[in-house]
């Protein structure tokens, strides 16, 4: 059974890309542009890894990032962000976050932390 | 002569009588020289009669002297003739009297047409030059109502100023309203700048994500080379520039905002000034996890104004909007016409923290913030200035702990005030 994972970023490419190249990986993935529609299919399944951007309208990061830890302790969430402050780090550290990247992403470095998160 | 007639008959005096007769006949020698003024005034017969009754007096006293015969009622004659010459010498006198207030009453009369005359002379004179001076002075008018009015680039003379007073002074309030200018084009650059400093964490956001789409296909492009065809190639490299081509936009937006122009007065949708500058903020105000609200009427009429600086009021507003929701909130973005259909309002709510009422009356004074070290005190008193020169209005309605509301008033037609000016 392939480790299945959600990318939520309103960039679309950033969907489509880190979906084609996770593919590739063997991992069953699904995206969402959208974070509302997100959050409620975060509500009706669980992932083995979320991959979320933390700045978005309506329902950002941390808002994904305390829903996923309230509702599946064991899922690791992989926040990533063009915003990198220090607070906005240190509240995601604070919030039990698995890795955080800001971004340009490198790809491997986000494969390694997939890697990490699903042997942990 | 009635002394010496009287030294007569009470002493006997007969020299009183040779003094009678001395002056007697030097008195009517006067009399007939002065013959042509008398008459006038006395009237011929009377004048006569004098004459007649002078003679008989003196011709009395010459027979007094003469020892001739007197007659049995010499006296009685004698002091009737007296009194009569005194009464008829009074006459006289009281006519000379009246000549005389004629003839003062006539000078005091001439002496007033005279001066009025030069009154109403130095008053047409004065009326003449008020009348140039107010003419000089309403050259100037115009212009001090000008730069009360912020339009410091308005304030010409088509003509070169007269050098008199007047002239220096239209100078001086050219020269004043051109370093007036200059200082509110510095002051506006401040504002500006302050704004842009608040905009770049928003930039430095909206910047990172087209750079990482970059990344990400360039990474995936390399990664993925083997297994794409020519058309999925050449899918990566297109959506590549439309990424370059996403920041270079918001590069000129930024850079556009920056730069110091000239005003340049032309017709502007209202709708598309305020879209344009919700665009330049959007990614802050996702970012301050702030909900926008927008709604923009359709069919605004055109509004003659200088873009670039109403962009620089609405985004100082929404910058102090979000900035007076740190935990997010909701900003309102009204544009409508007003009742009268006579200028287009644009509201900016936001649900923050409010605005103390003792300081309301302040919030537009230069250099005034109630963001402590945050703020240089320069956006809504640059804002006001901008306002001003359009001829529209800017007020702010708050209430503590509630938000606050800016109102944008910008008339549809320009006043053409300054036509026809500078004569």
């Amino acid at each position: 059974m392939p480790n299945e994972i959600i990318i939520i970023d309103d960039e679309k490419i950033v969907c489509t890309m880190c979906k084609k190249v996770l593919d590739a990986e063997g991992y069953q993935v699904e995206t969402f542009t959208d974070s509302v529609q997100a959050l409620e299919r975060i509500k009706e399944k669980r992932f083995d890894v979320v991959i979320t951007d933390l700045k978005m309208e309506n329902v950002d990061g941390m808002d994904i990032l305390r829903e996923v830890n309230e509702r599946y302790p064991d899922t690791k969430v992989i926040m990533l962000t063009a915003y990198a402050t220090l607070d906005a780090a240190i509240e995601a550290i604070r919030e039990k976050i698995f890795d955080f990247f800001p971004k340009p992403v490198k790809i491997e470095d986000l494969k390694t932390a997939i890697k990490k998160a699903l042997e942990g | 002569m009635r002394k010496a007639e009287k030294n007569y008959f009470l002493y006997h005096d007969i020299n009183a009588i040779s003094e009678l007769i001395q002056l007697g006949k030097e008195e009517y020698k006067a009399i007939q020289a002065e013959k042509e003024y008398i008459f006038p005034n006395l009237g011929r017969k009377t004048y006569e009669d004098l004459m007649t009754k002078f003679k008989q007096y003196v011709d009395l006293a010459s027979s007094i002297q003469e020892s001739r015969p007197l007659g049995p009622d010499f006296k009685l004659r004698f002091r009737t003739l007296g009194h009569e010459l005194t009464r008829l010498f009074e006459l006289l006198l009281k006519q000379e009297r009246r000549n005389v207030n004629r003839i003062i009453l006539f000078n005091i009369s001439t002496l007033i047409v005279a001066l009025a005359f030069i009154l109403l002379v130095q008053l047409v004179f004065w009326q003449y030059f008020f009348r140039l001076i107010i003419k000089e002075l309403g050259n100037i008018e115009p212009l001090i109502k000008k730069v009360s009015q912020g339009r410091f680039h308005e304030v010409a003379v088509s003509s070169v100023p007269s050098h008199d007073e007047i002239g220096i002074a239209i100078e001086a309030i050219t020269n004043m309203a051109r370093e007036l200018e200059k200082r509110e084009s510095a002051l506006m650059q401040s504002g500006k700048l302050a704004s842009l400093g608040v905009l770049i964490s928003g930039v430095v956001h909206e910047l990172g994500n087209p750079l990482n789409n970059i990344s990400l296909m360039a990474q995936g492009y390399l990664s993925l080379y083997d297994m794409m065809g020519d058309e999925e190639k050449k899918h990566y490299m297109e959506d590549i520039l439309s990424q370059t081509e996403r920041i270079q936009k918001i590069m000129h937006n930024l850079l556009d905002f920056s730069r110091q122009k000239k005003t340049e007065m032309v017709e502007h949708d209202p709708g598309e000034v305020v879209e344009r500058s919700i665009g330049l903020v959007i990614n802050h105000i996702k970012l301050a996890n702030v909900k926008l609200h927008k709604s923009i009427e359709a069919g605004l009429p055109p509004i003659v104004m200088d873009a670039p600086q109403i962009e620089q009021v609405l985004i100082n507003l929404f910058v102090n909007a979000i900035q007076a929701m740190p935990n997010g909130g909701d900003l309102f973005v009204e544009v409508s016409k007003d009742q009268k259909n006579e200028a287009v309002v644009i509201k900016v709510r936001d649900t923050g923290s409010g605005i103390p009422k003792d300081l309301l009356p302040n919030v537009f004074d230069p250099f005034f913030s109630t963001k402590g070290t945050k703020g240089t005190g320069l956006g809504l008193s640059v804002s006001y200035g901008i306002l001003r020169q359009h001829n529209g209005e800017i007020s702010v309605e708050s209430e503590e702990g509630h938000g606050t509301t800016f109102i944008i008033t910008l008339p549809c037609h320009r006043e053409q005030e300054g036509e026809g000016d500078a004569e």
